[in-house]
């Protein structure tokens, strides 16, 4: 048996139930959702909270560290000899998994009220659980390949989830484009595999960890290809176009590929392979560049979307990118930190963003509410806590780990990218109060003309369509604390989980890894208080400029004048999602297409076709010329013969005559 | 080789031999007639058996004699069959000239 540095081969069997509990729901949901009817909800979430229970029981075993090996390990089998599966649970898996089945679990709460009536109720649940399932096969193995076969379950279970509506034509191409875009991300890891088990000769982490070294010249290779990967599931840049798509699936289910699962898996991923990024400065350089600038860009498109989820889709695309930025370059504490923060603060938003949706019939256009403050307050108060989390107000968690991250860059010596990230704050708070400005002050504009708002007529038209044909029927309501409790109840982490950061070196985040991560650290110009003042400064002019245009009186009191000139005035570069469809269009489909289209014309007619064509052809040549013997004539028949065995008369004759002689 | 038991010298066997065998493949080849066919076939068989017989007597071997009875055998049975597709044929098409029994043609 393989020692593994991370986690304690041994037998540890509450792993199995924290792994498998989800799947046995989906499983439940899957086979007997007829019977169960409504109670598949209950099934559903309740194997998620006993997963999530077995997770909080296993704390003390995942973070105990005898002789050097950390972590609850229970070996599962071998495939082939030294290739051991097993499931680790040590500090960092433990983080996720604590995420994953918690605010999962509320999640499904939440999804029982916003999904009941819908006529496929018991499947929603049954891949929900999936979902939950995959992800934690993914954090929890113990080598590459169980993480790759997570990696994959993963892409599948949210194509079943974004396509979960599909009598809607564009959910299933959303579907489908995620699904396609995470293939590319799989199959970069699987080359990163490859290599990793040409030059290590094992595929588990603690052999690979042990020895970066071994990796040689191909250590590089082996982060992009692993990069490639993250970035898929991650949305980085450019294979970030399937996230925003992806809002085509129910609320609840943006909310955990969000928070919860899938987008952080690349988070995961880099800061799970840390010792390899430490030892390769320039995939440090790549990964936080790269997350660096889907910061900014998932910000600038953010500011630019009037779709309340697509608003908090690209919040979220702009915030992995923080996290990927601070993994990448070495801040894993700090990037590991924002995925937890992030986790409750997003759910919240998307949980909160589910409830103006419900209530307003499936209306998703921001310039179509407005005023909600009173009438949905919970809502209100909910996105607000959101709003100022991921803004980093101070107190608010998410200001302990954006700064967290954004003074891990000046840390380790990228100073640029320590300039977009305060950049970005600010940008960020710019738009979040925008949404939360345009969607909840002001008065209601939901009974205007969507045309006298720049709405579009060919939008307008959908969207009424929508609207007007909700896809889960309304005709029994579950409760509604149903839905209500989750969303009050994320408030308290969204507000004190950053908490878990103060005090530097003995805080309790970072006695937790208790030096886990090993990394080197430059001496930075500027120190964290003047950091923070920096983006402090950033976000108050983010949010006076989303005042200014959406919350001051004269703004409120001439609102979809002005909102109709925004839309108008929107520049094209950002109406057009600064062209990254269009090119990856341009570079990638177009060519496939012409590939079709020259396979379609030209090869398969001409030369496949036309192989099987000639051997059609030869056959029958061949037919026509042995008919030609049959005449039916039984004398030509007699002579030929004759002929026949004269020829074998005289041959012999012949032959006889050569041996006498 | 023991020619004296043969009064005849064997080659004069031969000759016939060969001059019925060309008789009857003449025959099988020109006539239409089906039982004139049969007939020329037989000629054919008894050619063969002349020359068996001839050797036998020739070598003093009597293995001869017994292909003689074999062919003889074979000969009978394949004069009733023959005769029977000729029947079968004549009352399906009416014909008795195996020149217009041609519906096998590819």
């Amino acid at each position: 048996m393989t020692h593994h540095a991370l986690g304690v081969a041994g037998s540890y069997p509450l792993l199995y139930a924290i792994w498998l509990l989800p799947l046995a729901g989906a499983v439940a949901c899957w086979a007997f959702g007829p019977q169960l009817r409504v109670f598949a909800g209950a099934l559903g979430s309740a194997t998620i909270g006993a997963s999530f229970v077995a997770t909080i029981l296993s704390w003390g075993h995942a973070v105990q560290r005898t002789g050097g090996l950390q972590g609850a390990h229970q070996h599962l089998g071998a495939w082939l000899r030294g290739f051991d599966f097993g499931l680790l649970l040590d500090p960092l898996s433990l983080i996720w998994a604590l995420i994953i089945t918690g605010v999962g679990f509320l999640i499904h709460l939440y999804s029982i009220g916003y999904m009941s009536g819908d006529r496929a109720f018991a499947r929603f649940f049954a891949y929900m659980n999936f979902f939950v399932f995959a992800m934690l096969t993914l954090v929890l193995s113990d080598n590459f390949v169980g993480l790759l076969v997570g990696w994959g379950l993963v892409g599948l279970a949210s194509y079943f989830l974004i396509g979960f509506w599909f009598e809607r034509p564009t959910a299933v191409a959303a579907a489908r484009k995620a699904f396609v875009i995470n293939v590319v991300g799989d199959v970069a890891m699987l080359f990163a595999i490859f290599i990793i088990f040409a030059a290590v000769g094992s595929v588990s982490y603690g052999d690979v960890f042990a020895n970066p070294g071994a990796l040689g010249s191909s250590l590089l290779l082996a982060c992009i290809c692993l990069f490639i990967g993250a970035a898929a599931k991650s949305a980085q840049l450019p294979l970030h176009t399937w996230l925003p798509d992806a809002m085509e699936g129910p609320t609840p289910v943006s909310a955990l590929i969000h928070a919860a699962t899938m987008v952080t898996a690349g988070v995961y991923l880099v800061a799970r392979c840390w010792p390899l990024w430490n030892a390769s400065p320039d995939a440090q350089t790549i990964a936080g560049t790269v997350g660096g600038l889907t910061a900014l860009v998932g910000a600038l498109l953010g500011s630019a979307q009037w779709d309340i989820k697509r608003i908090l889709a690209y919040s979220t695309m702009s915030q992995i990118g923080y996290m990927i930025m601070g993994v990448g370059v070495g801040a894993y504490e700090g990037g590991v930190a924002h995925f937890f923060t992030h986790a409750f603060f997003k759910a919240q938003l998307f949980l909160a963003a589910g409830l103006v949706i419900h209530a307003l019939a499936n209306e998703q256009d921001v310039r179509l509410m407005g005023g909600l403050r009173r009438r949905m307050p919970l809502a209100f108060w909910a996105m607000t806590v959101g709003v100022l989390a991921i803004c980093g107000i101070p107190g608010l968690s998410g200001f302990f780990s954006k700064d967290a991250v954004i003074f891990g860059a000046l840390e380790h010596g990228h100073p640029w990218l320590y300039a977009i990230g305060i950049g970005t704050a600010g940008i960020t708070a710019y738009y979040m109060f925008r949404m939360l400005f345009i969607t909840f002050f002001g008065d209601y504009r939901g009974a205007m003309n969507a045309t006298d708002l720049g709405i579009p007529a060919t939008e307008a038209q959908a969207l009424s369509s929508a609207a007007n044909e909700p896809p889960h029927g309304t005709q029994h309501h579950a409760p509604a604390w149903l839905m209500n409790a989750p969303v009050a109840l994320l408030i308290v982490p969204s507000i004190f989980a950053g908490w878990l950061l103060v005090g530097g070196d003995g805080s309790p985040w970072h006695r937790f890894f208790s030096g886990e991560f090993r990394t080197v650290t430059v001496s930075a110009p500027l120190n964290e208080l003047m950091t923070s003042v920096m983006v402090l400064a950033v976000v108050a002019i983010g949010v006076a400029i989303a005042y200014w245009r959406y919350a001051s009186a004269p703004a409120l009191a001439n609102a979809p004048a002005r909102l109709q000139r925004e839309s108008a005035r929107m520049p094209v570069a950002l109406r057009e999602l600064l062209y990254f469809d269009t090119a990856i269009d341009l570079l990638f489909v177009q060519p496939a297409i012409g590939l079709g289209v020259i396979f379609g014309r030209a090869l398969d007619p001409h030369v496949i076709d036309g192989a099987v064509r000639e051997a059609v052809l030869s056959a029958r040549w061949l037919g026509h010329l042995f008919r030609s013997f049959q005449t039916g004539l039984v004398r030509a028949y007699a002579v030929i013969m004759i002929f026949g065995v004269a020829c074998f008369v005289a041959y012999y004759a012949f032959m006889g005559r050569l041996v006498t002689h | 080789m023991n020619e004296a038991a043969l009064p005849v010298a064997i080659l004069n066997y031969v000759a016939l031999s060969a001059v019925v065998l060309f008789i009857g493949a003449a025959g099988v080849m020109l006539r239409r007639n089906p039982l004139i066919m049969l007939m020329s076939i037989e000629l054919m068989w008894n050619a063969a058996n002349l020359l068996f017989l001839a050797f036998a007597r020739a070598w003093l071997n009597n293995a001869g004699h017994i292909f003689a009875f074999i062919v003889i055998t074979v000969a009978a049975a394949e004069a009733a069959i023959g005769l029977a597709i000729v029947v079968v044929v004549f009352r399906a098409s009416h014909t008795v000239d195996v020149d217009e029994v041609a519906s096998l043609r590819g």
